[in-house]
């Protein structure tokens, strides 16, 4: 029978190591196989789990660089996915490690509080009715298990300097905006905003990731719209945003020597980015004096635009 | 030590909603213990609803209605004055949830939604989708931060301290660094779940469900009640025990045998498969027993047939089922039935309450609520839709009553807690040092085959009588367990040996008030006692541990308005 190979980060408190572990190919979930190990080879790993059944949201780990949730993963796929007899595993990315596998999951708390992630009822509200249309804006974000996965593999967190909201918040201030039973709307896209909310990259890992199949990334999208209605316009990142946006629909091209103006303003741009700039001159990837014509066919992006916004609209 | 006013020992729904309503008064400092992130905490798993009343979907519902199939479900075993205060509180207490942010699943007028229920006279379980103990628990956790509730997370429960039926505080281990911690209370709430895992693998519950809190009670002096009342949860899936939700019955599933036959037609021809969850459990491992189950052996199931329903009502209704469905049986309903059979689910009994408007026990300071607790409004048999209403119902009145009680009462002495303390320190200490003895998953494993055997959906005197033989020797065995884990930090082999130990107590409890129990009523189905004996066996069981020693005793049911009757579907 085939042996699969489990190379495992450990973690004492102090001592950081990886150590292998190996068991016969069997159909088993991921969480069985480490339940396997602990029970049958070495009682000194630690992992969490506790439902088996994707609901706890207690057992993400990483494998081969990318979170699952243990107990609803088939190890089968993963062999499949990765076309390997190895697997590494690691905790989470981006909490506290405790040993092992195991994190410290206090920072959600943290977490919950700077978006005030709780309804907060319509005062005038006393009649405990909400309509289906309007249950079924929070029924996915509310499927939120707060397991991990897109604070794991948000890239943006990679490189953060601490103070970006992890997707599972953005989440939670989406769910609670869209509440129609919440008496301070726009107090969690306010929330947001102060906390980053145009510092995300767009690479799509959360939605992509969740277990749940939130699409978190969407939602990050619909609170910057929001920000921008309830007049946050003059941040840096809405700015960057109109810029691409005023571009495209004027020329169809981005005019990547005004996203830089527009974005940070002269100053800041003359400060941080004039060597640059004129290295991108020098090597003729840039020329200043350029101002782009409309591209053939610029009705069709504008048509593009119109039925964005209808879409929009009719949602 | 660390001293708080109160404690309150898990955080489900019974211990955060106990948790909101104790911090209420900010004169009180409150502190949540639970070995979990709270939102780990098993509360979540619950998938169908909760029951109240609120006569939406059928206006004749009344709480009367409520209050007489929750009798009668309970084979009238519950006791009837805690089941009235407990559903006549249920209405108010889904509107309170509703504004505290759970998003319920919602009727074409906007009111919450509800779906029929096994056993349920009217169509009254409010429900979100099939994930109602998700969102109830996160709105729960949710209001818990809004109320800057002190979680402890990652301390396990050791033991409670008490003396001279006076509360002194509780002891446990803080996971993280290993630390063993006692904890001064002028009050304590335990929430800290039911204990399934006596069957370990044949159970729908968490691994984590191993009754620290019942067994903790028991050693300080407590009794468990009625233990012997074990709910199988009809549609557990074939191959992992995983729940699949009533909500499948109750929106219309079918339960066929390998001929082809609707075969609950026999057993309930009234009410088919929205039976009771007892009285479905037997009729399907009847029909396995017979022959007419798919699989053979301990692979042996029976198939739930959706596929009537349609993609559209699947996929609105049932899309959580749907999924663990396919993701832990590898069946997508919309196209082909599905798998299942019983596994354990809920266990009726529990710490004996004996005040059922305050959750208080024998204990002065010491409440309890949830599943942990026997109050009794479930009786022999638990309906569907009853448990996270009892949580939420319970925890919000144990939650108010310590407040009351931390107010009434002082700090007790520290003698019993100091000596526990030590104890456990020492014991930590040993087993982390221990290099040879028994295997403490080989004890598990053996206790749970013995009790999934012996004291599982049938029973009778002698296979009962092996099993609690078998137990014996586990917990003659566990005193020379070996756990293999040097650590201080995050010691999770030491944390399984204390569930374990607290799961083999309660194995004992559970056979030793089933074999004592000469009938069959609810959930307790002896072949060599068919019949109810309400001549006999009206009575609540109470199996205590005084003196190193086990023994059962009985205390009268409380009847009000219901005379026993006959129970048929």
């Amino acid at each position: 029978m085939e042996t699969i190979t489990f190379n495992i980060k450990r973690f004492d408190g102090e001592r950081t190591w990886n150590q292998e572990y190996r068991l016969p190919r069997e159909t088993s979930t991921l969480l069985g196989c480490l339940t396997k190990i602990r029970e049958e080879q070495d009682p000194t790993l630690n992992f969490t789990s506790n439902c088996r059944a994707a609901i706890c949201g207690s057992c993400a780990v990483q494998v081969n660089g990318s979170a699952f949730l243990a107990c609803e993963t088939q190890l089968d796929a993963l062999l499949d996915t990765y076309q390997t007899t190895t697997l590494y595993l690691e905790p989470l990315n981006h909490f506290p490690v405790v040993r092992d596998l195991v994190v410290d999951f206090g920072p959600v708390e943290k977490g919950m509080r700077k978006v005030d992630a709780w309804l907060c009822p319509s005062k005038e509200r006393r009649d405990h009715l909400q309509s289906e249309a309007d249950f079924r804006k929070i029924a996915k974000p509310a499927d939120c298990i707060l397991c991990g996965v897109c604070v794991s593999e948000c890239r943006e967190l990679a490189y953060d300097d601490g103070t970006y909201l992890p997707p599972a918040m953005m989440n939670k201030a989406y769910r609670f905006e869209r509440d129609s039973r919440d008496g301070e709307r726009g107090k969690r896209v306010l929330a947001a905003l102060k906390n980053n909310l145009w510092k995300c990259i767009h690479c799509e890992q959360c939605s992509s990731k969740c277990p749940k199949k939130i699409p978190v990334a969407d939602e990050v999208s619909y609170l910057r719209r929001r920000a921008v209605a309830l007049g946050e316009t003059k941040s840096e990142g809405a700015r960057h945003a109109f810029s691409f946006y005023d571009d495209v629909r004027a020329t169809g091209l981005l005019n990547e020597t005004m996203l830089a103006l527009r974005t940070e303003g002269p100053a800041k741009t003359v400060a941080n980015r004039t060597p640059f700039a004129i290295r991108m001159v020098a090597a003729g990837k840039m020329n200043p004096l350029h101002a782009p014509k409309p591209v053939p066919g610029i009705e069709s992006v504008r048509r593009l635009y119109e039925f964005s916004q209808k879409m929009e609209k009719e949602a | 030590m660390q001293t708080y006013d109160i404690v309150i020992v898990g955080a489900g729904g019974a211990g955060m909603a106990a948790a909101l309503n104790a911090s209420k008064d900010p004169s009180l400092s409150v502190a949540v213990l639970s070995k979990v992130f709270p939102t780990r905490s098993h509360t979540g798993a619950a998938q169908g609803g909760m029951n109240a009343a609120l006569a939406y979907r059928d206006p004749g519902d009344t709480v009367e209605s409520h209050f007489f199939d929750t009798v009668k479900g309970s084979d009238y075993l519950a006791d009837q004055d805690a089941v009235e205060f407990f559903v006549s509180g249920m209405p108010e207490l889904v509107l309170e949830l509703e504004s505290m942010g759970v998003p319920y699943s919602r009727d074409e007028k906007g009111r919450i939604a509800q779906r029929p229920f096994g056993g349920a006279s009217s169509p009254r379980c409010c429900y979100s989708a099939d994930k109602t103990g998700h969102v109830v628990l996160h709105a729960l956790y949710e209001n818990c931060v809004k109320n800057g509730v002190h979680f402890l997370e990652e301390f396990n429960l050791l033991d409670i301290a008490a003396a001279d039926g006076q509360l002194q505080g509780i002891v446990a281990i803080d996971l993280r660094n290993g630390e063993i911690v006692s904890f001064r209370a002028r009050a304590v709430v335990i929430a800290s779940g039911g204990f399934g895992r006596v069957y370990w693998t044949r159970t729908t519950n968490a691994t984590n469900m191993t009754g620290d809190g019942v067994a903790a009670c028991l050693r300080a002096g407590i009794p468990v009640k009625d233990p012997e009342f074990v709910q199988f949860h009809p549609t557990g899936l074939a191959s992992t025990g995983v729940l699949l939700s009533e909500a499948a019955r109750g929106e219309g599933g079918i339960l066929v045998n390998n001929k082809g036959e609707r075969f609950m037609e026999r057993y309930a021809p009234d009410k088919m498969e929205l039976g009771p969850r007892d009285l479905v459990s037997r009729s399907i491992e009847t029909e396995i027993k017979e022959g007419r189950g798919f699989g053979e052996g301990m692979k042996s199931y029976v198939l739930i047939d959706l596929r009537h329903l349609g993609a559209e009502k699947i996929l609105e209704r049932l899309p959580q089922v749907r999924e663990l469905a396919m993701n832990f049986e590898g069946v997508d309903m919309i196209e082909e039935p599905v798998p299942i059979r019983p596994s354990n689910h809920y266990m009726m009994g529990g710490i004996d309450v004996i005040d059922y408007k305050t959750c208080g026990t024998a204990i002065d300071g010491l409440h309890a609520a949830g599943e942990c607790s026997c109050i009794s409004v479930h009786g022999a048999n638990r309906l569907g839709g009853n448990s996270v209403s009892e949580v939420v119902f319970f925890g919000t009145q144990a939650g108010k009553a310590a407040a009351q009680t931390a107010h009434r009462r002082q700090l007790g002495a520290t003698d019993r807690l100091e000596e526990l303390e030590a104890r456990w320190s020492e014991r930590f200490d040993a087993l982390r040092s221990k290099s040879e003895g028994a295997s403490l998953y080989g004890i598990r494993d053996r206790m749970a085959k013995a009790m999934w055997d012996g004291v599982g959906i049938f029973r009778d005197g002698s296979s009962m009588e092996e099993a609690e033989q078998v137990v014996d020797e586990c917990l003659e065995a566990y005193r020379d367990v070996v756990i293999g884990d040097g650590s201080r930090r995050y010691n999770t082999a030491f944390m399984n040996y204390v569930e374990v130990g607290n799961v083999l107590q309660l194995a004992k409890t559970v056979v030793m008030g089933a074999r004592a129990r000469t009938e069959t009523r609810g959930a307790h189905s002896r072949q060599d006692c068919p019949s109810r004996d309400d001549a006999n066996f009206l009575k609540h069981t109470l199996v205590g541990l005084g003196g190193g020693a086990f023994a059962v005793d009985y205390r009268p049911v409380a009847v009000t308005k219901f005379q026993p009757q006959e129970r048929k579907y």
